[in-house]
């Protein structure tokens, strides 16, 4: 039956969902409470004082002006050093489309039964994208919560498109993972190779936002996480060929990846 | 129609590796199983009999070769065959964080029929004494086993792939799964049964199939094979051997390879134990083993057998 794969695989992660989706909208609600606590003319001053590289690090370039608002400290406090820890939970769902199953053994029983591989792919790939917006979907209520709760200050649309665009950001790191677990076929050495990918992207977008206006500055275009900048969606809102570019190349990740596991041995 | 073939297997070869590593797992296997029999699948292992029942299911591709189930090519029509058919892995893994009963439903949704499979599941279930409530990291592997075993017939599939099914079931489920193939058989339907275990392959199957490093050695019939079977025997004398015993036993025709150590005397034995049990009679016989010979040794015998008809 078309969608038993999607059903089950979303009844078997939605406690997940709910646990990631919880723990990261509590951390964004703490940030958002914080805002009243801070004057943010003096964290424009602070901000100005710190060496380059610390900012790339937590995701701020040379545009300190839009950090210096309600909104630029939850970007800052929350979606710039939480840029990794949303990688996880995508990482997490993409090594269980093929990699987790084929590892225990399960996916030989799946395969036994009358469902082409491309259908387990795809309606896993879907089931664990619903669970990346279901994730997305409570952080923006923590987000939301937490305004209600501070009588926070804060445009709640922009804040919407800072979250919301999380998702494209979470189904791509899914997609790749899916990718390299599919041509490595081995569990532990595709989550290595996976997170050594999303460090050094970590580590190009850094560099690249340390040396704005310099010849290295184009090295952090290499980074997909250069094309999720909170200050940037802040000052611009959803940038739609970011989003595309996301999108395409989730859709070219998962068109490999279908290629390539019709073809090979299952769990070798 | 009892010679028409539901499986048909043509110079089917897979290697795995590439380079040194390669290694030839299977080597140009024909085969063909017919409908309504019961075929046992022997080899010791590492033999190949895993890989040939992975290849039937596309789980792996061959290397050359063919097979075809059912008339229909197990490659490109992968998916209508899965629906005739029903599998038991070897090593089977479930999802641990579910029960029985979920993991039931989920296969019998995949097959597009949830009440009536769910249905005939419970019946299964009961005639295996499954409890299926259980979450399947809490049942003991023979439970497991169960649970694969109805997971692979509940939708009544024309043909059974069962890779060594009893391994980890107690004698008393293992005698019911004898009368579940008994039944099968008698309902028309084929079964693929592997095993290195010929007491089993014995009870249950019709022909045999014996795969021996990645060949197919022969194909034959249980009877046949049965033939060729001995048994070691052991007996332990309470005091010591009686004497004159070793001379009797040699003068015995179906007694050989017979040792003697201490009060022990061990020996190949064919055929009747009465002839054994006359002879023994003269010392009191503190305890008697008999043990099936290995897979190997059947092998053996077997060709040495037809080595020395052919002569």
């Amino acid at each position: 039956m078309i969608g038993a794969v999607f059903l089950e695989t979303l009844k078997t992660t939605w406690k997940q969902m709910v646990y990631w989706g919880i723990g990261l909208s509590a951390m964004g609600l703490l940030v958002v409470i914080m805002v009243p606590l801070f004057n943010m003319q003096d964290m424009q001053k602070l901000l100005a004082s710190f060496p380059p590289v610390i900012l790339a690090m937590i995701g701020v370039g040379q545009d300190l002006e839009i950090f210096a608002t309600n909104e630029g400290f939850v970007a800052i406090g929350f979606f710039g050093k939480s840029a990794l820890i949303f990688a996880v939970y995508p990482v997490v769902m993409g090594m269980r489309i093929t990699a987790n199953d084929e590892d225990k053994g399960t996916m030989d029983v799946l395969l036994s039964l009358p469902v082409e591989r491309a259908r387990v792919v795809i309606e896993r790939f879907l089931a664990y994208g619903v669970s990346c917006i279901g994730v997305v979907i409570l952080i923006y209520l923590g987000l939301h919560i937490g305004v209600l709760l501070g009588g926070v200050e804060l445009d709640v649309l922009r804040l919407a498109e800072v979250t919301f665009y999380l998702i494209p950001l979470m189904v791509f790191i899914m997609a790749a993972t899916m990718l390299v677990a599919v041509f490595v076929r081995r569990r532990t050495v595709a989550l290595g190779i996976v997170t050594a990918f999303v460090i050094v992207s970590y580590m190009l977008q850094t560099i690249g936002l340390a040396a704005e206006g310099t010849v290295a500055e184009p090295i952090g275009a290499v980074s997909f996480l250069t094309y999720y900048n909170a200050g940037d969606i802040l000052a611009q809102g959803f940038i739609w060929p970011h989003i595309a570019g996301f999108v395409i190349l989730s859709g070219v990740l998962l068109l490999a990846s279908l290629y390539r596991y019709e073809r090979r041995d299952i769990g070798l | 129609m009892a010679s028409e073939s539901v499986l048909e297997i043509s110079g089917l070869s897979k290697t795995y590796g590439a380079g040194k590593k390669q290694t030839l797992a299977l080597n140009r296997l024909d085969l063909s199983v017919h409908r309504g029999e019961i075929f046992g699948y022997l080899g010791p292992n590492g033999a190949g009999k895993t890989t040939t029942i992975r290849l039937l299911l596309d789980l792996i591709r061959p290397s050359s070769g063919s097979a075809r189930i059912f008339g229909l090519d197990t490659r490109a029509d992968s998916v209508e065959i899965h629906r005739r058919i029903g599998f038991l892995p070897g090593e089977l893994s479930l999802w641990e964080g579910r029960t029985g009963e979920q993991i039931i439903h989920y296969v019998a949704s995949v097959r597009g029929d949830t009440r009536g499979i769910a249905k005939h599941a419970g019946e299964l279930a009961e005639q295996l004494d499954l409890d299926t409530s259980k979450r399947v990291r809490d049942l003991s592997s023979g439970n497991k086993r169960k649970l694969g075993l109805v997971i692979a017939m509940m939708h009544s599939p024309e043909l059974l792939i069962l890779d060594e099914p009893t391994g980890g079931l107690d004698p008393l489920v293992q005698q019911t799964f004898h009368d579940m193939m008994d039944d099968y058989r008698a309902k028309g339907r084929t079964v693929f049964l592997s095993s290195h275990v010929l007491s089993e392959v014995q009870a249950i199957c019709d022909r045999v199939g014996i795969l021996r490093d990645g060949e197919l050695k022969a194909v034959e019939s249980v009877e046949k094979i049965t033939n060729v079977e001995f048994n070691w025997v052991d007996v332990t004398f309470r005091d010591a051997v009686p004497a004159g015993l070793q001379r009797q036993l040699e003068s015995l025709p179906t007694i050989t390879n017979i040792s003697t150590n201490g009060t022990r005397v061990r020996m190949r034995m064919v055929g009747d134990f009465d002839p054994l049990l006359r002879a023994i009679s003269s010392g009191y016989v503190e305890m008697l083993h008999v043990e099936e010979p290995s897979l190997e040794e059947i092998f053996l015998a077997f060709y040495s057998g037809d080595e020395e008809k052919t002569k």
